[in-house]
């Protein structure tokens, strides 16, 4: 008799999570529906809907039109009329196409209505650069939706949370805009084993990546990692430095900052998008506010440069918030 | 929600086959549009009212020939210049009835005035209301946003089993939105019960027909989406009800959706803040032709020819042919009044939102 198990339990990446996340919920809820380009029969550009059209079948996921903000006007409908919608933007980026409709019809609904119409919609994509994308695949856009009253904002960087933020997006009942980091979707450093059990991350609840005393980086998505690798590089030089995961920027788990800079005294805060209007710019902002007694130094901002994102690798990398650029922002905020 | 009862034997049969009654419950219905507007128009110009009026006056034939066929559990989607259409959905099913599946006169009356009365707490202005239990899609300001929000609607419907159909109103204007476009290329695609009604009134605010449309009609646009167009006189509430009645039962037969275009004119400025410019953009003469088929006056001879109404009959109340500021009171049957009175009572009762409100609603666990 072989000694070889039945089932190797294997961790999993954050796209693999994600998928997960939407095959429980799906089977969880048989008013779920999906809708976007090429996740039937093709299973996503990415693969994060393969499978589903098999299990769930065309009247729960649609093979939509070229055409975006038709996607979520129509999930916009299905939701008003009891559905749970999960609508894919291939890429993030397109969600520009979308824009009024997002803006000016879903997230607006519940206010409107005075609580008439709570739209469960979850628009999810691929977001995110350093991989070569240029400029209409890299983009980190948002802030254009925290600016939008009536949305709440998700960006994961582990499977854990990916899985478990989505789920808890799917049974909000709230729009949701879910970014995905495309580049964490397959990276083997980051997998996970995941709970066998049903379980959900809440939503406005940042985790503590790494505890620290003197320093206190804060960030979300792939930069969680930039700022993981900065901890350990000042580590080594006797600086404790602890990383805050916001998770979900709106809403916004504004105490957790707080509670760390009570200890730290000193923040760094990153996002990889431009930095005007930025959300660096708004958690700043907040501690400025409300946290100013306990600062020993100027907040400081690592973001990406006022710039679209460039194709080519250098011009990529100069752009973009890096280790070296977060490890300098760090010094220049100890030292102060 | 599948309601095939006795009560909706009635709908979809073609205008000659209704009942004399059924016939002059339209006419009624044409007086309760117009009775409403000028209403409005008066109280707006005594300072009374907050925004802007956006006046159905001439376009009544559209709305009630549109509606009159419907069942009590489809859905529309009215736009700014549709006000009565969300009193009058259902009103076949019976002018007091609470439990009737369209707007009370009264929720509506308290939005025009802003108070807490009306579904959304009057949190948007005058016409961007509606109502999930009286399946009225909210209107927003972007014109053709809500038809892809009809479709979903429509989908969900499908998918839990109902027949429901969905009727979309649109100005020809708002057909250059490319979701307009959108929207009903996914709907064909898919054969959704989405009727798209286009009330051509051949102005978009101060842009004529020829400026925003390259076809000779809108009807025209349905062959790229591989659907009917049909065009119908705007003017007429029973064409306007047959040709929708068509399109409502080819919808709800699964075969998919189709664009109706009802040409008509639209009486006044885009706005009631329009109305001194409207008559420097626009011919006197070219106002004057559109407005001479007032569809009061249309639906009257139509009755007369059928012999449902005396000539005498047909005199007792006037307001065709008339401007807001030369009908009364009497040029409309009491019960008219009557039921614009009570809606007006309510509105006037009910109280002002409390200004804290303003802050509530943004996420579902708000309140």
């Amino acid at each position: 008799m072989s000694a070889i198990p039945e089932q190797i339990e294997l961790p999993k990446n954050y796209l693999s999570a994600i998928k997960e996340a939407l095959d429980e919920e799906m089977a969880r809820n048989e008013d779920m529906i999906c809708l976007g380009e090429d996740i039937g029969i093709l299973g996503g550009a990415f693969g994060v809907t393969e499978g589903l059209l098999a299990k769930y079948g065309k009247h729960r996921v649609y093979d939509m039109p070229i055409a975006e903000a038709a996607i979520v006007g129509v999930a916009t409908g299905a939701a008003l009329n009891g559905k749970t919608v999960m609508a894919e933007m291939q890429f993030i980026d397109f969600i520009s196409c979308g824009f009024d409709q997002i803006v000016n019809m879903l997230a607006t609904y519940h206010y409107r209505t005075a609580g008439d119409v709570a739209p469960g919609v979850v628009i999810r994509g691929p977001a995110g650069a350093y991989g070569g994308g240029a400029l209409y695949h890299s983009q980190m856009n948002e802030a254009w939706f925290c600016n939008s009253p009536g949305l709440k904002v998700v960006c994961p960087s582990t499977p854990y949370d990916a899985k478990g933020l989505m789920k808890a997006c799917l049974r909000d009942q709230n729009p949701v805009v879910f970014f995905e980091i495309k580049e964490l979707y397959r990276k083997r450093e980051i997998e996970q084993f995941l709970p066998e059990e049903d379980y959900i991350v809440p939503l406005g609840k940042a985790a503590v990546r790494r505890e620290g005393t003197d320093l206190t980086l804060v960030s979300y998505g792939q930069n969680v990692w930039h700022c993981l690798t900065v901890a350990e590089t000042l580590a080594e030089e006797g600086v404790s430095a602890e990383v805050i995961d916001l998770r979900t920027l709106v809403p916004l788990d504004e105490d957790a900052v707080f509670a760390s800079l009570e200890k730290t005294n000193r923040v760094v805060v990153v996002n990889e998008a431009p930095m005007t209007c930025g959300f660096a710019g708004e958690v700043v902002a907040r501690i400025c506010d409300k946290a100013f007694p306990f600062l020993d130094a100027p907040p400081v901002r690592v973001t990406r440069m006022d710039t679209p994102v460039p194709w080519v690798k250098p011009l990529e990398t100069y752009v973009l918030p890096s280790v070296e650029k977060i490890l300098d922002a760090s010094r220049r905020v100890l030292r102060y | 929600m599948k309601a095939k009862s006795a009560k909706d034997a009635h709908h979809g049969l073609p205008s000659g086959k209704l009942t004399p009654e059924e016939r002059l419950e339209a006419l009624r219905q044409l007086y309760l549009a117009r009775y409403f507007d000028v209403r409005l128009i008066k109280e707006k110009k005594r300072g009374r009212l907050r925004g802007t009026l956006y006046s159905s006056h001439n376009q009544e034939a559209v709305l009630v020939g549109s509606l009159f066929g419907l069942r009590p559990y489809d859905w529309i989607s009215p736009i700014h210049r549709d006000m009565p259409a969300f009193f009058l959905k259902d009103l076949r099913s019976g002018w007091t009835d609470p439990n009737r599946m369209g707007m009370s006169i009264e929720e509506v009356c308290a939005q025009v005035w802003g108070k807490v009365g009306s579904p959304g707490r009057a949190r948007d202005n005058w016409s961007h209301i509606g109502s999930k239990r009286a399946h009225i899609i909210h209107s927003t300001s972007m014109l053709a946003g809500t038809i892809p929000v009809a479709a979903g609607a429509v989908l969900a419907d499908r998918l839990n089993g109902g027949d429901a159909v969905v009727l979309t109103y649109n100005g020809e204007g708002s057909t250059a939105q490319g979701i307009f476009h959108e929207a009903i290329n996914f709907a064909a695609i898919h054969k959704l019960p989405v009727i798209t009604l286009v009330e051509n009134n051949q102005w978009a605010y101060g842009t004529p027909y020829e400026l925003g449309c390259p076809t000779k009609d809108v009807a025209d646009r349905a062959k790229g989406y591989g659907i009917p167009g049909v065009v119908a006189d705007g003017q007429d509430v029973f064409d306007v009800y047959d040709k929708v009645m068509v399109a409502v039962d080819y919808a709800r037969a699964g075969k998919g959706p189709s664009i109706v275009e009802c040409k008509t004119y639209r009486a006044y400025g885009h706005g009631d803040h329009d109305d001194d410019r409207a008559a420097k953009y626009r011919d006197p003469k070219e106002v004057a032709r559109g407005r001479k088929r007032d569809p009061i006056a249309v639906a009257k001879a139509r009755l007369i020819s059928l012999g449902d109404l005396t000539k005498d009959e047909a005199d007792k109340y006037r307001p065709e042919g008339k401007n807001a500021s030369e009908v009364t009171d009497e040029d409309f049957p009491p019960e008219v009044v009557d039921y614009m009175k009570k809606g007006i009572e309510f509105a006037l009762e009910s109280p002002l939102p409390d200004p804290v409100e303003g802050g509530m609603w943004v996420f579902r666990e708000d309140v």
